[in-house]
This record gives structure tokens, C-alpha cells and sequence, in this order.
């Protein structure tokens, strides 16, 4: 089955210039993402997990346009999001949706759940008055939350209930897109199970397209079809779910399989540690970012950068001795 | 094996006083930590196991205080001493390690003084000697380039390194008991799975007996001997780690099992405990688990259940097992 892509990332970069000192400026580049090239398809979650500093933040927030390409393209439905006009933007931005990771601090304590949920709709002028109430209760069922609730402030719910606000919000103008960032990384193990399940049914009766962003390599499995590995602002391997966590490629993402503490205390292992910290991506190592962490690295690795690239069907690795 | 009790805690209650009268958030925990021994304390925000670990070092926050129970460290009466008694104690006996070591870590000193004062204040040696130690712990606790980071401030290190420091402080006057509250919570997985690797290593090496406060059921599995599992103020099952994962008992422990997603094991929909914890100003009568219970009957409203000893090491606090 061919599958359509709803989203085309082509060599996107974004360079983060920082500025050091008065009298004489120096300026140095931090390369948040350093060249992507993925699509997301129709109806799919694209997982995307990495450690801090990896860009994958970035990335969310350059998809959502909340952030400016340094350079390359975003395609939705076929279209480049920097060539269109402010009205096309706004309308393209009702379908690309954001649930943040922390629902204390994404939600304005001084509105109510009714204001929070509406808000959207009002901005983009699209309901009022009873239709807007209307709007929000049905909203407010479909994330399991209930109408009493609706004069209620955010301080009044708990952290799983709040990020059901935050889901409802996202929703409200009905979009095609929701990029999750770390959306149930603040929550307790049973409310994070919670969420999760929420998610899952959300996209099977609404239709939805995730581009799930994460940490957390069991969440991010048990919610994606596909996932790929960033680090330092590179992609270093894609592809399907069973294929990422089976067969790694990369050995980066080998490493980071084997870093997730498995709760089964007769699996307890001895684990392939990697060395060392993610350099600073203001100062990249040269070659392949990774080298200095492999226990693969070669003299090639150290100087040539690998190349991106389709090395199995729909299996895409940056490496230039993968793990077959 | 009979090892020696090194803590022992019985019925410990903590309060803490707020505009609304008393509110209670630990209500009567009793465990014991052995010589040599990782126990781990799991539970979800709010279960009270923070408070616990504030309660054994004597720091809880100035509202807060221990009104019953007793706190018994190698025969002392934790809640008998003074508070000079307690300061020869903490750092020195038992010390802690904490979630964000940014916090916890003093930003205006350089680690070399924080780790210093530490030693000269416990073992009176003079600053060089203080010095060298202080090296040697941070090589202990492997930081590369041991001499320079000493002269550092925590915000020029990375996270990991911040918490290698944080050991390296917490372990320098060789501690009987390491609290390490939510160790490696705010740490990537590769450099949590190092500081795992380093604390198993120090046990192995050292007798230090470990008490680890985490949700991360996988950190237990990796690193505990023994689990205490806490729900709303109160010790909802007590087991070793073996026999926890293998056959939990009480419904909660299997409901926070079957609701973490499986690294190797895929399913459609991820099992889900309903429901909050329950607000300490407000805990349901009887079990405090049965709101949320799916085994919960009408029984359950009405009798808080006690602490079963179902074998010599497994203890469950539930009527229905």
C-alpha cells in the first residue's frame, strides 16, 4: 500500500546564532537541526526521540511554523509552508496542532476550562455564543472530561486531567496534524497510560496524523508506527516501529535501546554503555557527530560525513558501517 | 543471610500544617533497611515517598514534622536528637542525593570548595587533604579530568556530570545509608543507564546500603534487592524485587505493572489505573486504594486493610489477596 505523505521535510536547517561579548562580537552558530529529510504520512504517528539537545524540539516547532527555517522546506499537502500568504498561513496552521509537555505551564491560570477550550475557535472566528458552548462541551467528552468542569480553573485539576485540556484545545479546530512534544513525559506512570490510550482512540475516530516527539523509548514504541532517531540536529536512522527496536541500525540507536532500563529484574543486564556526554552542538565533532561516543568509529567516520540514505526498503540510516 | 537492620522505621507519621488545619501525607510506614541492602520506594507523585526520605534526614520543610512513630538509625532514636546531634549525622552517617542536582548544588561555590566543606566539617582535615579527597571521589564516581572540574562551578557542567558530583559530595564521608531521591529522573536514558552503572558498582565495592525513591518501575528492576511499593501515605506491598515483578499481589502494584508500555512487547491498548491519587486533605474511608480499585467491594469503603505478612518477605496491604 502506498501511503500519502501529509507533511515533506526537505533539507530543513536551523541555526540558532549566538552572540558573545560587547565590544568585539563573536558569533557563534549552534546547529539545532542540521539538515533533515523525512515525510510524514497520512493517518500515522511518526515517533521522534533523541536526548536533550538533539533538535527534536526544533523540529516540532518548525513543522507548527512557530520557528523559521534557516533553510529548507516543509511541505503540507503539497504545498511549501514558506511561500504561502498570512491568510493561506492561518488557515494551514488550523490543521497543524501542538500538545506541550507541561500542562502547568502551557495553561493560562487565569482562564477557565470553557475559555481555554474556546479560544481557538474564537481567534479563527469560527463559533460564538451558545454554538461556542456547544462546541466545548462536545470537545470536553471527547478527551473523558465533563461538563460541571467547565467554570473551572487549571489549578483546580490534576496533571493527567490538564493535559486532557490541553488535548481538547488542540483539537478544537479540528485539525489533520498534532505534533505531540514529550506530551506525557510530566505524568504519573498510570496517568501517562492513561493519555496514551486517549491519543490512540482520538486518532482512530478523528483521523488524526502525530508527530509524537519524545524521550521516552517505551511511550514512544507503544504509540508509533514509525520512529526516527535524531542526534545533534541529524536524523541517524528511520523506520518502521518493530524495525527500530528489533534491528537497529545505527549504533547510536543501538546504544539507546540498550540503555532503557527494562522493568523485569531477570532481564537485569550488564549494559553496553556509550562513553561520554552529546557534545555541544554549537561544536560539533567533525565527520560523522557521533564518532567520538561509537565503539564502531573508524578513521572515515572521524572525516567524511555519512550520507542519509534508503539502505533497505523504507529504512533510512546516517552511518557509514551500519549494524547488517 | 541475616544481615543487620541499619534503619528501622515504625508506624511514621508526617504532617504538615497549612491554612486548613493538619494535613497528614505519610499515615503510619514501617520498613527497615538492612546492611549492604538497595531498597527502592516507588510510588507515584503525592504517594508520600519524598516526604519519608525529608523525615529520616531531619529536613522536612518547616510546616512539616514527624507527629508519631519512631525513626531508629543504628540504635538511635532519630527523633530524639538535637539538631547539632542531627547535623554530625547528616552527610556524615546518611547522606542524599536529589533529583535536580542544579538545585541542590550551591551555584556561587566551585564543586572543589562544595565538596571541601564537606569533608573538613566531618573529618576536621585540613584543606590539601580535603583536596586530594575530593579528587579521589570525583575519580571514584568517574569524572574525567578530576583536577580541573574541581575548580568549576555546577552551571559549567553537563546534567550528568552535576549528578556525578552530587555522589561524589554525598559519598565522601563514607555513609552507612545513601538516599537518592528520583536519582536520574532529569537525566537522558544513556547517561542514566552510566549513573546505574555507578551506583550498582559503589554497592558492590563499598557496604553502603541504598534506599532509592523512583516511579521508574525499570530503575527498581535494575537496581533494587528489595521494593516498597506506596500509595497515598501508606506501604500498599513490601516484597524482594524478584518476587515483586514475578507475582505482585496488591491491585495497584499490578495495575502500575500491566501500565507501564513494554520496550519488547507491543499491545493495542496500554492497561490504565482510572482515576487520581486522592488529595491528602480528602483520602477516601476504608482502603484508600478502592476508589480507583477494579477489585473494590463494599467491604473495601469501610475497613482500612492492614499490612499482611503473606510469606516471610512479602507483605500486602489489601483484604481481596
Amino acid at each position: 500500500m502506498e501511503q500519502t505523505a501529509i507533511l515533506e521535510i526537505k533539507n530543513l536547517k536551523k541555526h540558532f546564532v549566538m552572540t558573545k561579548g560587547i565590544i568585539k562580537k563573536n558569533t557563534t552558530k549552534v546547529r539545532a537541526v542540521d539538515g533533515l529529510n523525512f515525510d510524514v504520512y497520512q493517518g500515522e504517528t511518526l515517533g521522534i526521540v533523541g536526548e536533550s539537545g538533539c533538535g527534536k524540539s526544533t523540529t516540532g516547532q518548525l513543522i507548527l511554523g512557530l520557528l523559521d527555517a534557516t533553510e529548507g522546506n516543509i511541505y503540507f499537502q503539497n504545498r511549501d509552508l514558506a511561500v504561502l500568504s498570512q491568510e493561506e498561513l492561518r488557515k494551514a496552521r488550523r490543521d497543524l496542532q501542538v500538545i506541550f509537555q507541561d500542562p502547568y505551564s502551557s495553561l493560562n491560570p487565569r482562564m477557565t476550562v470553557e475559555e481555554l477550550i474556546g479560544e481557538p475557535l474564537v481567534v479563527h472566528k469560527l463559533a460564538s455564543g451558545k454554538k461556542l458552548r456547544e462546541e466545548v462541551i462536545e470537545l470536553m467528552k471527547l478527551v473523558g472530561l465533563g461538563e460541571h468542569q467547565l467554570k473551572r480553573f487549571p489549578h483546580e485539576f490534576s496533571g493527567g486531567q490538564r493535559q486532557r485540556i490541553g488535548i481538547a484545545r488542540a483539537l478544537a479546530l479540528k485539525p489533520k496534524v498534532i505534533v505531540c512534544d514529550e506530551a506525557v513525559s510530566a505524568l504519573d506512570v498510570s496517568i501517562q497510560a492513561q493519555i496514551l490510550n486517549l491519543l490512540k482512540k482520538l486518532q482512530r475516530e478523528l483521523g488524526l496524523t502525530y508527530v509524537f516527539i519524545a524521550h521516552g523509548l517505551p511511550a514512544v514504541r507503544h504509540i508509533s508506527d514509525r520512529i526516527g532517531v535524531m542526534y545533534l540536529g541529524r536524523m541517524v536512522e528511520l523506520s518502521d516501529r518493530d524495525e527500530i527496536f528489533e534491528k537497529p541500525l545505527h549504533p547510536y540507536t543501538q546504544a539507546l535501546l540498550d540503555s532503557v532500563p527494562i522493568p523485569d529484574p531477570k532481564l537485569r543486564k550488564e549494559h553496553q554503555l556509550i562513553e561520554g556526554e552529546i557534545p555541544n552542538p554549537s561544536n560539533p565533532p567533525s565527520g560523522c557527530h557521533f564518532h567520538p561516543r561509537c565503539p564502531y568509529a573508524t578513521d572515515r567516520c572521524r572525516q567524511e560525513d555519512p550520507e542519509y540514505r534508503e539502505i533497505m526498503p523504507k529504512h533510512f540510516v546516517a552511518c557509514h558501517h551500519p549494524l547488517l | 543471610m541475616a544481615a543487620t537492620k541499619l534503619m528501622e522505621v515504625e508506624d511514621l507519621k508526617v504532617r504538615f500544617k497549612t491554612e486548613n488545619g493538619y494535613v497528614s501525607t505519610v499515615n503510619g510506614v514501617t520498613f527497615s533497611i538492612l546492611e549492604g541492602e538497595t531498597l527502592a520506594i516507588v510510588g507515584e507523585s503525592g504517594s508520600g515517598k519524598s516526604v519519608t526520605s525529608l523525615a529520616l534526614m531531619g529536613i522536612l520543610p518547616s510546616n512539616g514534622e514527624v507527629y508519631e512513630g519512631e525513626m531508629t538509625f543504628k540504635d538511635k532514636d532519630l527523633r530524639k536528637l538535637s539538631k547539632k546531634e542531627y547535623r554530625g549525622l547528616r552527610g556524615k552517617e546518611i547522606s542524599m542525593i536529589f533529583q535536580e542536582p542544579m538545585t541542590a548544588l550551591n551555584p556561587v561555590f566551585t564543586i572543589g570548595f562544595q565538596l571541601r566543606e564537606t569533608i573538613i566539617l566531618h573529618f576536621k582535615m585540613k584543606k590539601e587533604q580535603a583536596h586530594q579527597r575530593g579528587i579521589e571521589m570525583l575519580q571514584l564516581v568517574g569524572i574525567p579530568d578530576a583536577e580541573k572540574v574541581m575548580t568549576r562551578f555546577p552551571h559549567q557542567l553537563s546534567g550528568g556530570m552535576r549528578q556525578r558530583v552530587m555522589i561524589a559530595i554525598a559519598l565522601s564521608c563514607n555513609p552507612s545509608l545513601l538516599i537518592a531521591d528520583e536519582p536520574t529522573t532529569a537525566l537522558d536514558v544513556t547517561i542514566q543507564a552510566q549513573i546505574l552503572t555507578l551506583m550498582r558498582n559503589l554497592k558492590k565495592n563499598s557496604n553502603t546500603s541504598i534506599m532509592i525513591i523512583t516511579h521508574d518501575l525499570g530503575v527498581v528492576a535494575e537496581i533494587a534487592d528489595r521494593v516498597i511499593v506506596m500509595y497515598a501515605g501508606e506501604v500498599v506491598e513490601e516484597a524482594p524485587v524478584y518476587e515483586l515483578f514475578e507475582n505482585p499481589m496488591h491491585p495497584y502494584t499490578k495495575g502500575l505493572m500491566a501500565s507501564i508500555p513494554k520496550v519488547h512487547d507491543v499491545v493495542d491498548d496500554l492497561y490504565s489505573i482510572e482515576g487520581t491519587v486522592p488529595n491528602p486533605a480528602d483520602m477516601p474511608a476504608g482502603c484508600k486504594f478502592h476508589p480507583r480499585c477494579p477489585l473494590a467491594s463494599a467491604e473495601c469503603t469501610k475497613i482500612r486493610p492492614e499490612l499482611k505478612q503473606m510469606n516471610e518477605q512479602h507483605a500486602v496491604r489489601c483484604i481481596k489477596v
